[in-house]
C-alpha cells in the first residue's frame, strides 16, 4: 500500500482538470452557496468555495495542507445547491480530503482505529467477524445464511456492520427479517462471510482499504446466485451503485425501504396495528440528497395506520446531516476538540421542536447518533428514535 | 442530366472577413484552386467583400469581364445574401444568378484545423460554382401588405408598439389575455433608476390605447389561430365572456358592492393573493378598460345556478349578461407584433428559501404590491401577521444563474432589488441586507443608482444564500435566519431578519411553445422567442412580417422593452409603407407535359396550393398559395414538379461539386 | 453482394470521410449558423446543402450522394410539430423510414444515413450529431462507390470481351 500512496500523492491540477467533473470547477462563480450550505462550513478555514478558488489559482499544495476537509461529512448539501452543479461531494472534496489525510501528521486516533478495524475485522467496531451473523439466532423468523445453504436466492440482503453488531441495529435487522418473511420474499444474507461494504473507507480516505473490501466482497458475491441486492444502509447502497459498478458489480442495489414499497399492496393489509404516533422523518444524506428518494420513506410511513407525519424545519433536500458520514462517525472526539457543535445535537433539537413522538430514520448510523444526542441533551424521555422498518414491523403485530 | 446552356462566365469571390475567415481558411489557396475550374473567369479574395470597395469590385468585374454568374464565399446567406443579390442586379445581372457559400458561420468559426477548413471551403466553392451554372433568371413576386397590424399582448411593450403604429395612422388590433391591459408594469410601484411611479407613467398610455381611434383593443381575449403569410395574415381571436356587455357598462362598480358575497374572499391575482376579491371584480382601480369581469370559477350562479343575482338587479344599465358566450372574430392584418411578456420564476422552485412555508418570505412582486399605495395594505409595509419588519433580507438571483433552475441572468433583479431596498427603507426604516452574487448594473444611470442606494446605508453581503430557517431559540420573534457565506471576508454569517424578499428572475411564459407554434416562430430550449439575428435583426423573427417586443424575447427592463417595441413598430411600418413585399421566388410549378395526373402531390400540400385539373388531367399549383417547401417536388414520381431556386439539377450539381464528381459531364449527355 | 465491405480500407492513412448534409433552412441550417456564432467547434467533414424544408429531400438526392462518393448522408429538419411548413418534416420522416430500409438492403450500413431533428436553438446538437456521425462513419471506413462501380464496370467489360472472344472463336 505504500507505493499506492505515492501514486495517489501525485494528484495534480492536471489530473483534476482531466475529468469532466474536475473541469466543472472552472465554471465556479464563487457564490459561496457551498460554504453556507455546509453544516460545518463555519468551522473550516478553507470552506469549499475557497478551496475551489485556490485550485483555480493553482495553489493545490496549500489546499492539501489545510485540515478543513477533514470536517466534511459527505452530506451532499453543497452539491445539491451548487448553482453550477459542480460535483463537490462526489469528486472534488473527496479528492482534497484524501490528499489532506495523507499529508496529516497524525490521523485522529478514533478514525485511525475504525479504519484499522475495518481492515482487520471487516467492520469498524473491531468486533469478531465470526459474530457477524449472531443476531440471526434472536430473529423471530428464519434467516437463511448462504454459506450454510448456498442455493440460489432471489434477494441478497447485505446487512452491513452497524446493523449486524450494534444492539439497536440488530433491532432493525429483526424487523426487516420479519417484514421480508411476511411478504414471502425469498431472501438470504451472507452471514459471517460479509465484510463492510467499504464506502466510508473510500470516503474518509484510504482508497486502498476500500479497494481491498470491494475485492473481497465481490469475490463472495461471485460464489452465489442471486437476482437483486437490498440493504438498510444508504452508505452501502451508494458503495454498490457508484463504486462497485466500476468493478463490474452487475446488480442494482436497492434500499430496503424502496424494496418494501414495491410490495405496498401486499404490505398494507399486514399493517393491522394502529400506531398513534406523531412521527418526524430525518432524510438520510445518501438516500435523500444523493439519490433523491425523499417521498418513498414518507409514503411507507404513511402506510402505517395512525401515523401522523410532521416535518422538521430542515427537511428533504435541505435536511441536516446527522454528522456520521464521511468518517464523521469516528471523528466526534476530534470535532469536539475543535469546539464544533455536534450535528446530531442540532438535528435532535429540531426533531424535539416538532413535538413528534418518534424520530424516524432510514440509516443505521442515525439511531446510535441521535439516541446519544438525546441522552446528552437530556431529552431521552420525550422522543424515541426508530428505523422506519421497526415501525412497519411494530404495526404488523397483532 | 442536362448540361448548362450557353456560355457560362462565373466570377468567384471569397471574403477574408478581417481574420474571421482568412484566419482559418487559406483564401489564396481557394482562389488558386477555383480559378482553374471550368467556367470560372474571375476568382478573387478581398478583405471585406460586403464593404463598398468589395461590392464595387464585383460590379466592375461583372461589367468588364461580362460575367453572367456570381458566387461569393463569405458569411451566412442569412446575413448578406440580399447584399450580394443587389450587387448582381445593380450590375445588370439577374439577382438569382448568384450563389452564396457559407464560409464563416459553418466553416471558419467552427473548425480549428486550417487544412480541413480550407478543403471544406474548396469543396463548397466548387459546389456553388457547379450549381450556379444551372441558375435561371427569376423574378420576385410582389405581394401587397395589408396595412393592419396585430399586437399580441397588452403589457408596456404591446402598448408602446400599438401607440406608435396608431399614431402613424395604422389600424392596430391589440389583443390581451387578461381583463385589463398594463401587464406586469401596472403591478410595480416605482421604476428604477428614476424612481418615478409606474402607474403615473403607464396609465396615461393605457387610456391613450383605449381612446385611440386607430386601435381596436380586445382584452380578455386570446388568439386562436394564425393563417397566411407576411402581408396577409388571417387571425382568429376568441373573446372570452366577461359576462358584461361592454358597451353598456360604465364602470360604476355598483355590481361589486351588490354581490351576494359581502366580503371579498377569493385570490386576488393582481395583488398576488395578498388581498381578496369578489367573483365580480375589477383588477385594479385604473384597469383599462374600466369594465368589471365575472369569474365563473367563483361566482355562485355558475356553480349552483341558485344565486339571487343581486349584481344583475343593481345594474341600472342592464349590462350584466350571465349567459354571455365566447365571441369569435376574424381579422386580416399584414404584420404581427408578438409581445407576450414573461412569467416570474416560481419561488418555491428553490425549496430551501422557504417560500410558501414561512409566511414572512415574500417574492419581489408581492412586495411591489405591499409598497404600492393602491395595493392590499394601501402602501403600508406590514407582514401577513400584521407586524412591521425591522430587519429585511433581499435575496438576489432567485431562480436565476442556477443550473438547477434557470441558467440565465434575469437582468433586472439587481436593479429592482436595489429599488426595493430603497423603498422598503423609506417605508419601514428597517435594516436592509442585500445578499448578492454579483451586482450587475449596466445601462444609463444604473451604476449611479447603485451608488445612491449604497450611500443610503443598505448593507451588501456578497454571498448566495444557502439556507433560510426560523430561529428556534428565539421564542418571541421566531425571526428567520438567513445563512450565507460572506465571501469577501470568508465567514459564514447568519442574519436574523423579520422579512425575506426573494428577487425572482424572469422566465418564458408556460405556454410559450404553443404561442411559438401558432405564429410559426422559433424559441430557444428555455422558451424565449428567437430573433432573426441577435445584433442585426433583433426584433425580426424567421417568419417575415412577425416581430418581437419585450420580455417574450428575453429578460429586459422597461427602457429596453419600450425601445424594442418602438423598433418592432418601425419594422412593421417599414413593411406597410413600402406597400408590398418581395417574396423569394422559391415556389413550385408543374411541368404539365410530364405530369401523369397521379394526384399523389395533392394531399401533401399543407396549404392546399395543389389542385387537380379534371379537364387536363394534370396537377396545378397555385403560386399565390405555395410557400415553397418543396415537399411535393420530392415526392412527384414523374419528376414533373420543379421548385424555383431548388431545382433538381441545382441540387445534383451541388452534390457533384462537393464530391468533385465531374465525369458526369463528360459521360452522360442526357438522362 | 454488399456495397459496404471495406474492412481492408478502413485503416486508410489520412482518410477523412465526406458527409453530405441536407439541412432545412429554418431549423437545422439556422442551428448550424448558431453553432458558428457560438464558436462551437466540430468535425469539418460535413458539407451542408441548404434546402427550404427537410420535406424537399428527395431519396434520389441521397442515393446520388452515395453513388458519387459520399461516405455518409445526414438529413436535418425541425422537430416534430415545429416545421416551418407545418408538416414537411413528417413527410420527410415517413419517406426516410422506408428509404432507410432500401439503403440497408443495398448493403449500405445504417450508420451512414441519419435523420436528426435539430431546432434553431440547438447549436450544440449540431456538434454532437456531426461529431458522432463522423466517428461512426470513420469506424466504417470509406464507402467509395464510384471506385467500386468502375471496378465492376471493368470486370463486366472483361467478361463481355471474353464472351465476345469466345463468340469470335466459335465463328472462326
Amino acid at each position: 500500500m505504500a507505493t499506492d500512496i505515492e501514486g495517489i500523492k501525485s494528484v495534480t491540477l492536471e489530473t483534476i482538470y482531466d475529468t469532466p467533473e474536475g473541469k466543472l470547477i472552472q465554471s465556479c462563480i464563487q457564490c459561496g452557496t457551498c460554504a453556507g450550505a455546509c453544516p460545518h462550513g463555519e468551522y473550516m478555514d478553507y470552506p469549499p468555495r475557497r478551496i475551489i478558488k485556490m485550485l483555480q489559482h493553482g495553489l493545490i499544495e496549500k489546499v492539501f495542507e489545510t485540515d478543513s476537509m477533514l470536517k466534511c461529512v459527505n452530506c451532499y448539501a453543497c452539491m445539491v445547491k451548487c448553482p453550477r452543479e459542480i460535483h463537490l461531494t462526489e469528486v472534488i472534496l473527496q479528492l482534497v480530503k484524501e490528499q489532506t489525510i495523507i499529508r496529516l501528521p497524525a490521523v485522529p486516533p478514533e478514525l485511525q482505529k475504525a479504519l484499522e478495524n475495518n481492515y482487520r475485522y471487516g467492520n469498524p467496531m473491531g468486533e469478531s467477524g465470526r459474530k457477524r451473523a449472531n443476531w440471526v439466532t434472536t430473529s423471530s423468523v428464519p434467516v437463511r445464511i448462504l454459506s450454510q445453504n448456498p442455493e440460489p436466492v432471489d434477494v441478497l440482503w447485505f446487512v452491513e456492520s452497524y446493523p449486524s453488531y450494534h444492539p439497536r441495529g440488530q433491532d432493525t435487522c429483526r424487523a426487516l427479517a420479519k417484514i421480508l418473511n411476511a411478504l414471502e420474499i425469498d431472501f438470504a444474507i451472507l452471514g459471517n462471510e460479509e465484510k463492510s461494504a467499504g464506502e466510508c473507507g473510500m470516503l474518509s480516505y484510504e482508497s486502498g482499504l476500500a479497494e481491498a473490501l470491494v475485492d473481497y466482497n465481490m469475490s463472495v458475491f461471485a460464489k452465489y446466485k442471486f437476482n437483486k441486492m437490498i440493504t438498510t444502509d444508504p452508505h452501502a447502497l451508494d458503495a454498490f451503485n457508484y463504486r462497485y459498478k466500476l468493478y463490474d458489480f452487475g446488480y442494482e442495489a436497492q434500499h430496503a425501504i424502496l424494496f418494501i414499497m414495491q410490495y405496498h399492496d401486499r404490505l398494507k393489509p399486514l399493517l393491522k396495528k394502529t400506531l398513534g404516533y406523531s412521527v418526524t422523518y430525518h432524510d438520510s444524506c445518501c438516500l435523500g440528497r444523493h439519490n433523491k428518494f425523499y417521498d418513498e420513506p414518507r409514503q411507507l410511513l404513511q402506510l402505517i395506520p395512525g401515523i401522523k407525519l410532521v416535518e422538521m424545519v430542515h427537511n428533504r433536500l435541505n435536511s441536516i446531516c446527522c454528522g456520521g458520514g464521511g468518517g464523521g462517525m469516528w471523528l466526534d472526539t476530534y470535532f469536539k476538540s475543535q469546539n464544533m457543535e455536534r450535528l446530531s445535537d442540532i438535528r435532535v433539537k429540531e426533531a424535539i421542536e416538532t413535538g413528534a413522538d418518534i424520530l424516524a430514520v432510514a440509516c443505521p448510523y442515525e439511531i446510535p447518533r441521535f439516541e446519544d444526542a438525546l441522552k446528552v441533551a437530556g431529552y431521552d424521555k420525550k422522543i424515541a428514535v426508530k428505523d422506519i422498518v421497526e415501525l412497519v414491523s411494530e404495526s404488523m403485530e397483532d | 442530366m442536362s448540361k448548362t446552356t450557353g456560355n457560362t462566365r462565373t466570377g468567384f469571390y471569397i471574403c477574408h472577413c478581417g481574420t474571421n475567415i482568412a484566419g482559418t481558411v487559406d483564401v489564396e489557396k481557394v482562389v488558386d484552386y477555383v480559378s482553374k475550374l471550368p467556367n470560372v473567369v474571375v476568382a478573387k479574395h478581398y478583405k471585406y467583400m460586403c464593404s463598398d470597395p468589395g461590392q464595387e469590385m464585383i460590379q466592375k468585374d461583372i461589367r468588364d469581364q461580362n460575367l453572367n454568374r456570381l458566387v461569393v464565399a463569405a458569411c451566412s446567406p442569412f446575413l448578406h445574401e440580399r447584399t450580394f443579390r443587389n450587387v448582381a442586379s445593380q450590375a445588370g445581372l439577374n439577382q438569382f444568378f448568384f450563389q452564396m457559400v457559407n464560409t464563416r458561420e459553418q466553416n471558419a468559426w467552427v473548425h480549428l484545423d486550417a487544412l480541413a477548413s480550407t478543403e471544406k471551403a474548396i469543396d463548397l466553392a466548387r459546389s456553388a460554382i457547379f450549381r450556379v451554372a444551372f441558375h435561371k433568371p427569376l423574378e420576385q413576386k410582389k405581394v401587397p401588405i395589408h396595412p393592419g397590424v396585430l399586437v399580441v399582448g397588452g403589457g408596456i411593450a404591446g402598448i408602446h408598439a400599438s401607440l406608435t403604429l396608431a399614431n402613424a395612422g395604422k389600424k392596430v388590433f391589440l389583443v390581451e389575455r387578461e381583463p385589463t391591459i398594463g401587464g406586469h408594469m401596472a403591478m410595480f410601484d416605482k421604476t428604477f433608476p428614476t424612481l418615478d411611479c409606474a402607474a403615473c407613467i403607464l396609465t396615461p398610455k393605457m387610456s391613450s390605447v383605449k381612446n385611440h381611434p386607430n386601435i381596436t383593443m380586445w382584452t380578455y381575449s386570446e388568439i386562436e389561430s394564425v393563417d397566411g403569410y407576411v402581408g396577409n395574415f388571417k387571425v382568429n381571436v376568441k373573446k372570452k365572456p366577461r359576462y358584461i356587455i361592454e358597451d353598456l357598462c360604465v364602470g360604476c362598480l355598483d355590481c361589486i358592492d351588490a354581490c351576494v358575497y359581502k366580503e371579498p374572499r377569493f385570490f386576488d391575482e393582481f395583488n398576488q393573493g395578498l388581498s381578496k376579491r369578489k367573483p365580480v371584480y375589477i383588477p385594479f382601480p385604473q384597469a383599462t378598460p374600466q369594465l368589471v369581469v365575472i369569474d365563473p370559477e367563483t361566482c355562485i350562479d355558475f356553480k349552483s345556478n341558485k344565486c339571487k343575482k343581486t349584481c344583475v338587479d343593481v345594474c341600472e344599465r342592464k349590462a350584466i349578461d350571465l349567459n354571455q358566450q365566447p365571441e369569435h372574430k376574424e381579422i386580416e392584418v399584414g404584420t404581427i407584433i408578438v409581445a407576450t411578456g414573461f412569467k416570474p420564476f416560481d419561488a418555491s422552485g428553490v425549496p430551501y428559501y422557504g417560500y410558501g412555508v414561512y409566511p414572512n418570505v415574500y417574492t419581489a412582486l408581492e412586495v411591489e404590491r405591499l409598497i404600492n399605495a393602491s395595493g392590499p395594505t394601501s402602501g403600508e409595509v406590514v407582514m401577513r401577521d400584521g407586524s412591521r419588519p425591522e430587519k429585511i433580507a433581499i435575496i438576489h438571483c432567485v431562480g436565476s444563474r442556477d443550473k438547477n433552475t434557470n441558467l440565465w441572468c434575469s437582468r433586472v433583479c439587481c436593479l429592482y432589488s436595489l429599488k426595493l431596498a430603497h423603498l422598503l427603507k423609506e417605508h419601514t426604516h428597517a435594516d436592509i441586507y442585500n445578499f448578492y452574487i454579483d451586482i450587475r448594473t449596466p445601462g444609463k444611470m444604473m451604476e449611479e443608482f447603485y451608488y445612491r442606494m449604497a450611500e443610503e446605508g443598505t448593507k451588501f453581503i456578497r454571498g448566495r444564500v444557502a439556507d433560510i430557517y426560523p430561529d428556534l431559540t428565539d421564542e418571541v420573534h421566531r425571526r428567520l435566519i438567513v445563512k450565507a457565506e460572506d465571501t469577501l471576508i470568508s465567514e459564514i454569517i447568519k442574519v436574523p431578519v423579520d422579512m425575506v424578499v426573494l428577487s425572482t428572475g424572469l422566465e418564458p411564459r408556460a405556454d410559450a411553445n404553443d404561442v411559438r407554434r401558432m405564429f410559426n416562430i422559433t424559441c430557444s430550449t428555455e422558451g424565449f422567442f428567437i430573433e432573426r439575428h441577435p445584433k442585426l435583426a433583433p426584433v425580426n423573427t424567421f417568419t417575415d412580417g412577425i416581430f418581437l417586443a419585450g420580455c417574450c424575447q428575453g429578460p429586459k427592463d422597461i427602457p429596453d422593452t419600450v425601445a424594442q417595441a418602438g423598433a418592432a413598430a418601425a419594422e412593421a411600418l417599414a413593411l406597410i409603407d413600402s406597400g408590398f413585399i418581395e417574396l423569394e421566388p422559391n415556389t413550385a410549378f408543374v411541368v404539365e407535359v410530364d405530369c401523369s395526373g397521379c394526384k399523389s402531390c395533392v394531399p401533401l400540400c399543407p396549404y392546399s396550393a395543389i389542385s387537380y385539373q379534371e379537364d387536363k388531367k394534370k396537377a396545378y399549383i397555385n403560386e399565390a398559395l405555395c410557400k415553397g417547401c418543396g415537399t411535393c417536388v420530392a415526392s412527384c414520381p414523374s419528376g414533373s414538379i420543379k421548385q424555383n431556386l431548388f431545382e433538381d439539377e441545382e441540387i445534383y450539381s451541388e452534390i457533384d461539386g462537393i464530391l468533385n464528381y465531374t465525369n458526369i459531364y463528360e459521360v452522360s449527355e442526357c438522362c | 453482394m454488399l456495397l459496404d465491405e471495406n474492412k481492408s480500407q478502413s485503416g486508410s492513412q489520412g482518410w477523412q470521410p465526406k458527409i453530405i448534409a441536407f439541412f432545412c433552412n429554418w431549423c437545422t441550417y439556422t442551428a448550424a449558423d448558431l453553432a458558428g456564432v457560438s464558436r462551437i467547434k466540430h468535425a469539418p467533414n460535413a458539407r451542408v446543402i441548404r434546402v427550404m424544408c427537410s420535406g424537399r429531400v428527395d431519396p434520389q438526392f441521397i442515393l446520388d450522394s452515395f453513388a458519387k462518393g459520399a461516405d455518409g448522408v445526414l438529413v436535418g429538419g425541425c422537430h416534430p410539430g415545429d416545421c416551418h411548413y407545418q408538416e414537411g418534416n413528417y413527410k420527410c420522416l415517413r419517406r426516410f423510414q422506408l428509404f432507410k430500409r432500401v439503403v440497408e438492403s443495398f448493403g449500405i450500413n445504417k450508420d451512414r444515413l441519419r435523420l436528426e431533428w435539430i431546432s434553431a436553438s440547438e447549436g450544440d446538437k449540431v456538434r454532437l450529431v456531426i461529431n458522432d456521425m463522423v466517428a461512426k462513419v470513420k469506424a466504417l471506413g470509406p464507402l467509395s462507390l464510384p471506385k467500386k462501380f468502375s471496378e465492376w464496370d471493368k470486370e463486366m467489360n472483361i467478361i463481355e470481351e471474353k464472351i465476345a472472344g469466345k463468340e469470335e472463336a466459335v465463328h472462326a
